[in-house]
């Protein structure tokens, strides 16, 4: 992620627009930002604060100009980061503002509206939403609406293209002109002015009969069904992700790296490197071009890919709030609210991003909390792809148990932070957003963008990694650290002395704590060991990256040295306990 | 009564509310009116309805806020 922008601090020259995108959250918002912006998109952070927000290009007939999408709210009284943010980029200045209104609850959305009336920008007000609107048997006369506010009000369907065109029109019109900034109303007069347009323009007819999805919308904030529900999203979310993985790798990409790519790079290293040290690293068993192609691409990629798919199409359906609403009474007992099982889930796709998102939780504690959790106890998708490939095969019962023993991991963790962490947590109050079918054009851009952070953040770790792995064991280095490291590796966690080099490696990337066992022939009790110490390991090097960034380099040290004790102490007892239980039955 | 009671599908009406931004901004205000969606096990949040949106508030926030049966269900 860019810092705050290179694109933003320069002044917009006077053919190039700079428009501000803003509405209450859960408006379709960036549905509108994601039809209106071309090719170029990224999200940058507010300095200072702990808030994202996301840029775009727009194209309008000879126009041009940068579009901001920034980050929704409710009003513009800076009681929050987001709001703090949103007032900063109006003072910042403007050529226009779009407003995104919810045709379907607008009494809420004029607050908003009467309180962007008071900076010195032109407003678009851009009722969005019509057809569900019209579906829940409202109507709304934009017409007089656009009266009223004393700005012009375009109706939209923006996740069918409706109305854009006459937006973006509007809003290259008023850019040229300029506003005089409208005097405060205080509390009190705002509210009955709104609820006074309100019953001008609406209409409302109430109709009886629910239709499917607003059926499904109940069910889902029930706990029956909603929690049966939500397990078989999980389940199915899971089956697609593995099932998926399994069938693209097996299919496509093991055959192309193991039968083309890499037997011609070995050919073309062979003939220009003559045989040795050097020929070994590169293309050794453990090469950098052999392995360095395809763990991150034949085995990791294929999951964190369909991880991202699933996950974004949940995101953007709004049905993740939905889980939040159920877990928050058992979440409560370990300290954190119901919504942070969101930045938790998106922990089982990378730690990165989960740790990021832990920003958007209010209190200190919960954003500990949920670090912690993350790191210590959340498998990332590298590194379940990297399961799946070690235990899938050879026994699903030891693969369960490692998920089970992950679930139960939270649940202590959380306790036991909740004890030691001061302070509160933010009691749940959040809006539910509608379920709908997420927008093509938005899921696609979330998507590239989660792709080109996950290559940026991992793939360049996991290389480098591999490049030392290469070194390490094709040097020779591994044996002088495996006669260091094994009557430990041997004696405690009861795997081969070369196992000494998943362990290094495991700093660098989890994953990689567990790829070179696949490579040495274990037995199910060694495999279920060493998938336990990965499973508690630090995630890799870039969680400690975002750990001191985030809080602090004490912070990241702590948790570091915690997952990797725990690691080695989990690890090495079940295996003591597991040859027992053997050597009883045997 | 504290809404924290309330049943679901029942309608009821603020008397008095916690003087809190977010829920001003949500909509809810002395008077507003609205109907319990769903109530979560384990003092989870209570759903309500008002107008078209729900809104999830958590339980303790659901104990302060003292509303009137409008209808019962």
């Amino acid at each position: 992620m860019s810092c705050h922008g290179a694109a933003l601090q320069e002044k917009p020259s006077n053919d190039k627009m700079k428009i501000l995108l803003m509405g209450n959250p859960n408006v379709g918002k960036s549905v509108v930002f994601s039809k209106l912006t071309g090719v170029h998109v990224d999200s940058s952070n507010y300095a200072g604060t702990t808030v994202d927000y996301t840029v775009g290009d727009i194209n309008f007939g000879s126009k041009q100009g940068v579009l901001i999408d920034v980050p929704g709210t409710y009003s513009l009284e800076a009681t929050n980061e987001a709001e703090k943010v949103a007032v900063s980029l109006l003072e910042e200045g403007a050529d226009a503002v779009i407003c995104v209104l919810d045709a379907t609850h607008l009494e809420r959305n004029l607050g908003l509206a009467f309180e962007l009336k008071e900076y010195p920008i032109p407003v678009v007000y851009c009722l969005n939403l019509m057809d569900v609107a019209e579906r829940h048997g409202i109507k709304i006369d934009a017409e007089k609406l656009s009266e009223e506010l004393g700005s012009p009000v375009i109706p939209t369907i923006a996740i069918k293209n409706k109305g854009l065109r006459e937006l973006m029109e509007m809003v290259v019109k008023l850019s040229k002109e300029e506003k005089d900034p409208e005097p405060r109303l205080d509390e009190q007069e705002r509210w009955e002015r709104i609820q006074e347009i309100v019953s001008r323009v609406q209409t409302k007819i109430d109709k009886k009969e629910l239709t499917f999805i607003e059926k499904l919308e109940d069910w889902t904030v029930q706990p029956w069904p909603g929690i049966p529900i939500a397990l078989l999203v999980l389940i199915a979310s899971l089956g697609v992700v593995v099932g998926g993985g399994k069938a693209l790798r097996a299919v496509v990409l093991l055959p192309l790296v193991k039968q083309v790519i890499v037997p011609f790079l070995t050919k073309i290293v062979s003939l220009i490197v003559p045989a040795g040290i050097l020929r070994n690293v590169l293309v050794g068993e453990f090469g950098i071009l052999v392995i360095g192609i395809e763990w991150p691409f034949a085995l990791i990629l294929p999951y964190v890919f369909l991880f991202y798919v699933v996950f974004s199409f949940l995101e953007d359906s709004g049905y993740l709030p939905r889980i939040g609403v159920l877990a928050d009474g058992v979440l409560r007992r370990i300290g954190i609210q119901g919504g942070n099982i969101i930045p938790m889930m998106l922990g089982y796709g990378c730690a990165v991003p989960a740790i990021l998102g832990t920003r958007a939780a209010s209190t200190y504690k919960e954003r500990i909390m949920v670090a912690s959790l993350v790191s210590f106890a959340i498998p990332c998708a590298s590194q379940s792809g990297a399961f799946f490939a070690l235990l899938g095969d050879r026994s699903i019962f030891a693969l369960i148990f490692v998920y089970l023993l992950s679930i139960l991991a939270i649940l202590a963790v959380g306790i036991v932070l909740n004890k030691i962490v001061p302070g509160r947590s933010q009691p749940l109050l959040l809006e539910v957003p509608n379920l709908l079918l997420p927008d093509k054009d938005a899921y696609k851009k979330k998507l590239k963008l989660r792709m080109k952070h996950f290559m940026m953040d991992a793939e360049g770790a996991m290389f480098f990694g591999i490049i030392i792995a290469a070194i390490i064991a094709e040097t020779g280095v591994l044996n002088e650290f495996s006669k260091l490291l094994g009557p430990f590796v041997e004696g405690w966690l009861g795997l081969p002395r070369e196992a000494s080099l998943s362990l290094l490696l495991g700093i660098i990337r989890r994953e990689l704590a567990v790829l070179p066992l696949l490579e040495m022939n274990l037995n199910t009790l060694q495999l279920t060991v060493g998938a336990i110490v990965a499973l508690f390991y630090l995630p890799c090097l870039s969680v400690f990256g975002v750990l001191t960034k985030e809080f602090s380099l004490k912070t990241a040290l702590f948790i570091g040295a915690i997952t990797i004790v725990s690691a080695f102490f989990f690890g090495g007892l079940f295996n003591q306990i597991g040859s027992l239980i053997i050597g009883v039955i045997g | 009564m504290p809404l924290a009671h309330g049943e679901k599908l029942s309608t009821y009406r603020i008397e008095k509310l916690p003087n809190s931004h977010l829920l001003k901004v949500l909509g809810f205000r002395k008077g507003t009116q609205f109907t319990i969606q769903s109530k979560q096990p384990f003092k989870g949040p209570i759903v309500v309805k008002v107008g078209n949106r729900s809104i999830a508030i958590d339980y303790d926030i659901a104990n302060e806020i003292l509303v009137e049966e409008v209808t019962h269900n």
